[in-house]
């Protein structure tokens, strides 16, 4: 048929007829190494597509959302409860409004009882409480010569004990124990302060910031703003009769600022996983510092760097990030498409005391401290402009399993046909080499 | 034997269909390793085809008998025959194999192409390559040393030398770093002394056509990763200030040199003079003095390594009035260098820490504090750059595949040629003379 003799002639692969071929043993053996070669390559690019890696990529930070979420767990094992306060600050000094938060106190045993948990209490970030309950609807308190709190209950009143201090704290009056007040006599203020003394105290929850350049601290007394100040009133922390006074001895269980990378995510990240970099640690983690000098400062200089993980598939499911300003504290950042935004960071910190001196004592005598301050821990953090995105992606698509697959398979078949073809000569010119000498 | 000629043995580059005729005993007659094929259609129907007789004409003499042996052995089946069952690779009886110049042609080109890229290949294996990556960097880190080199064009006992950082420590540098008296014109020749931002000649320096820039004298990112880590090892030692002239005491520069250890965190390094700045008893000094010149030789963070270039090296700054404030704002990024990758035994690895800097200098007034003032920051991103090169099995895999490509390449050159040959040649016989089928020389070169 001439269709069937035009493609005869184009037939570029060209076969040997079955009579003139030869098969050899050695043939046999290659083949049968080079099929196995074959499956385990084969074997090989099957893994590897099945692979999912992930590639870190570092862009600016241009979506920037307005809000990010602090978790911390700490433990002050020689400050009760009642003299501590947490507060959050911007970089102009201003505390910040309308943060939410989930934050709450852990009444400790004292460490000579083992420190376990007594009761727990959420914290209240500078809001009135309001415990005065039994009292007569037309009660007005005293305020004991400070003027009113704005926001308190009954406006003019200090109808609760918690009222008064707030109004000492506004004319930035030192409170003390509180004797001679009705209401926290009434409270018993003074003896649950002092039945309180030699207790510890952790702070665990999580804060909703602002995502600006700005410090949260953890510092004994109320404190109060006023412009440019903020000042704590350090008169309870001072005059106390726990044998060796406070101190702001502690231990960050944990710190984070989001929420928590998945746990498999060093793993999949490969041989691009350096030693130095913490993919998913975080650096205060574990960290304990330990004093006896009451008047002592800790400082934290927290760099942050936003980071994203987006799953496999996410660009298909919902690309795009919305900030969801009702998610619950602890939510915030994890979406329905399992993609995470979050907040590594790495920190560098600082101690002193606020008496000033120098480091003679550790051999540097040059540095020398400043000297004033208030004694607490105080977390500075600052946000930076690049963001590193974490991305899953298969290591090959299908379409390059395939060609890999025939690149082993090809490649195999070739250098087996070269090295048996190499073979089968050598064997042939030995042969008549032999042939000669016989 | 005229029929044998019908038939022709197969040429190497065309399409053999013919079937049917009975391979002829090989010319060597030893039977060692030669297998004669197990089954054949038609295999056995040749006795009966005229023409053949002559190959079984005298069944009495010894070479009859040898090839009757033979001829046995290749009816018969032995065992080892069953590894060579799964022979799949076609091999033909030389004889029916024909070597052709073309093919001679294209085997030779293949070889020099298949060198060229051998070489190709090695030298790329051997050069490796690098990597560079970014990450948060880990760890809580307290201290970061500057080392420091500098000449300012000031007697040394009115400097003071400090630094303030965010802590709110103060260090009192000048206690740690060594002072050492010198004259201005001693360096301000010295080899390489440039300006920020301008190279030797003056010339502003663009960084574009870095790649055929093959200066030595610049730093990182010029420079092989394993020279680095090289130089990084070797014994971190400040030069000797040269000695003044013969009879005099006092230069009119100062050169301070050494390395400190400052608190990680931003902060600002500044060198000013006695009586300006800090609240000190009555040591004012007289305004003409002031010269903040200076010539920064080496300015670095982190370990010691003198042999790596940063950008403030060998700089020199010149103030033209008495009272001039140089500010350099310094933004420093983490770095490592690994030769290997650090998972693997047997990498090496140096730490160091790369800047940015940019600089901002203006004659002040004399209610101002003049002086020198470094301000760092630290980013919070970590740079890894990685030298690494493939191991010796993978490079083998690699070798092994381009040279099979080539031979595949070549011998599909030689076909498409044949077959383009073959094309032409029919077109050129049709349109014009034909030789006739017999002694034609267009069937086979």
């Amino acid at each position: 048929m001439p269709a069937k003799s035009r493609f005869t002639r184009l037939d570029a692969f060209t076969k040997t007829v079955e009579d003139a071929r030869i098969r050899t043993t050695s043939g046999g053996i290659v083949t049968i190494v080079s099929l196995i070669v074959v499956l385990f390559l084969a074997w090989g690019e099957w893994t590897d597509y099945r692979r999912i890696v992930i590639h870190p990529e570092l862009i600016v930070d241009k979506g920037r959302g307005e809000r990010m979420e602090i978790h911390l767990n700490v433990t002050f094992p020689r400050i009760p409860c009642e003299l501590l306060t947490l507060d959050v600050m911007d970089v102009s000094g201003e505390q910040q409004h309308g943060v939410q938060h989930g934050v709450k106190k852990t009444r400790l045993r004292p460490q000579s009882e083992g420190g376990g948990d007594i009761d727990s209490k959420a914290l209240s970030l500078h809001a009135a409480e309001d415990s005065a309950t039994h009292l007569d609807p037309s009660y007005c308190g005293p305020c004991y010569g400070a003027s009113a709190p704005t926001n308190a209950a009954k406006p003019g009143c200090c109808n609760t004990c918690d009222e008064v201090r707030e109004a000492y704290a506004r004319s930035s009056w030192a409170f003390g124990r509180g004797e001679g007040v009705e209401q926290c006599e009434r409270e018993h203020y003074a003896e649950r302060l002092d039945e309180q003394r030699h207790e510890g105290c952790r702070i665990e929850g999580g804060l909703r910031v602002n995502k600006v350049v700005g410090n949260f601290h953890i510092a004994p007394g109320r404190s109060f703003s006023n412009g440019n100040m903020h000042v704590h009133d350090l008169k309870n922390y001072w005059d106390t009769p726990v044998a060796g006074g406070h101190s702001f001895t502690h231990t960050i269980h944990h710190l984070r600022f989001g929420p928590q990378l998945p746990d498999d995510f060093g793993k999949k990240l490969g041989n691009k996983h350096l030693p130095w970099t913490n993919h998913h640690l975080n650096p205060l983690d574990g960290t304990k510092q330990e004093t006896d000098d009451p008047n002592y400062n800790y400082m934290y200089f927290v760099k942050i760097v936003p980071t994203s993980y987006l799953p496999l598939g996410w660009e298909k499911k919902f690309a795009g990030f919305r900030d969801d300003h009702s998610a619950d504290i602890g939510a915030f950042g994890q979406s329905v498409d399992g993609s995470v935004e979050t907040h590594q960071y790495s920190v560098t910190s600082h101690k002193r005391s606020l008496a000033g001196g120098d480091d003679k004592a550790e051999g540097h005598e040059e540095r020398m401290h400043s000297r004033g301050g208030i004694p607490g821990v105080f977390f500075s953090y600052d946000i930076s402009p690049m963001k590193v995105i974490n991305r899953e992606e298969r290591a090959k698509t299908f379409l390059g399993f395939v060609a890999g697959l025939c690149a082993a398979v090809g490649g195999t078949l070739t250098v087996a046909a070269a090295v048996d073809r190499g073979l089968f000569e050598g064997a042939t010119r030995l042969r008549k080499l032999r042939s000669k000498d016989l | 034997m005229s029929g044998y000629n019908d038939f022709g043995p197969p040429s190497h580059g065309s399409s053999g269909h013919n079937g049917g005729f009975q391979p002829a005993p090989p010319p060597g007659g030893n039977n060692n390793g030669f297998q004669p094929p197990v089954s054949h259609n038609g295999f056995h129907s040749q006795p009966h085809t005229p023409g053949f007789d002559h190959l079984h004409s005298n069944p009495h003499s010894p070479s009859y008998k040898k090839r009757d042996l033979l001829d046995e052995d290749a009816f018969g089946s032995k065992a080892g025959n069953i590894v060579s069952a799964f022979d799949a690779f076609p091999k033909s009886k030389p004889q029916y194999v024909t070597r052709t110049t073309t093919g001679g042609k294209w085997t030779v080109a293949m070889l020099c192409i298949s060198l060229v890229l051998f070489w190709s290949e090695l030298s790329r294996w051997w050069r490796g390559t690098e990597t560079h990556t970014f990450a948060v960097e880990k760890g809580v880190e307290h201290y970061m040393n500057i080392n420091l080199d500098i000449v300012v064009r000031m007697k040394c006992q009115d400097l003071h030398i400090n630094v303030q950082d965010a802590a709110g420590d103060r260090i009192l540098a000048g206690s740690k770093l060594q002072r050492d008296p010198t004259n201005w014109s001693q360096w301000v020749d010295g080899k390489g002394v440039h300006r920020l931002g301008r190279d030797e000649h003056g010339r502003l320096i663009t960084g574009e056509g870095w790649t055929a820039m093959h200066t030595h004298e610049e730093g990182f990112g010029e420079e092989h990763v394993h020279d680095i880590v090289a130089l990084g090892r070797r014994r971190a030692r400040w030069g000797k200030t040269p000695r003044l002239p013969w009879g005099t005491r006092e230069g009119d520069s100062c050169r301070v040199y050494g390395s400190l250890e400052l608190n990680k965190v931003q902060g600002d390094f500044h060198i000013t003079a006695r009586g300006h700045g800090y609240m000190e008893f009555g040591e004012h000094l007289d305004h003409n003095a002031f010269n903040f010149s200076h010539i920064i030789s080496e300015l670095s963070f982190g370990p010691f390594l003198p042999s790596l270039v940063n950008p403030l090296d060998r700089t020199v700054n010149t103030a033209p009035a008495h009272f001039h404030k140089f500010q350099y704002f310094m933004s420093i990024v983490p770095t490592t260098y690994s030769v290997g990758h650090p998972s693997k035994s047997g990498s090496t690895s140096i730490f160091t820490n790369q800047y940015a800097v940019t600089e901002q200098s203006q004659e002040i007034s004399e209610r101002t504090i003049p002086g020198i003032f470094f301000k760092y920051d630290i980013e919070p991103m970590l740079l890894n750059i990685v030298e690494s090169r493939d191991s010796f099995f993978v490079f083998c895999i690699k070798i092994i595949n381009v040279l099979s490509g080539a031979l595949v390449a070549g011998h599909w050159g030689f076909t498409m040629t044949e077959w383009l040959k073959e094309i032409v040649g029919k077109r050129s016989r049709r349109s014009g003379h034909s030789d006739g089928v017999l002694g034609s020389k267009g069937h086979y070169a």
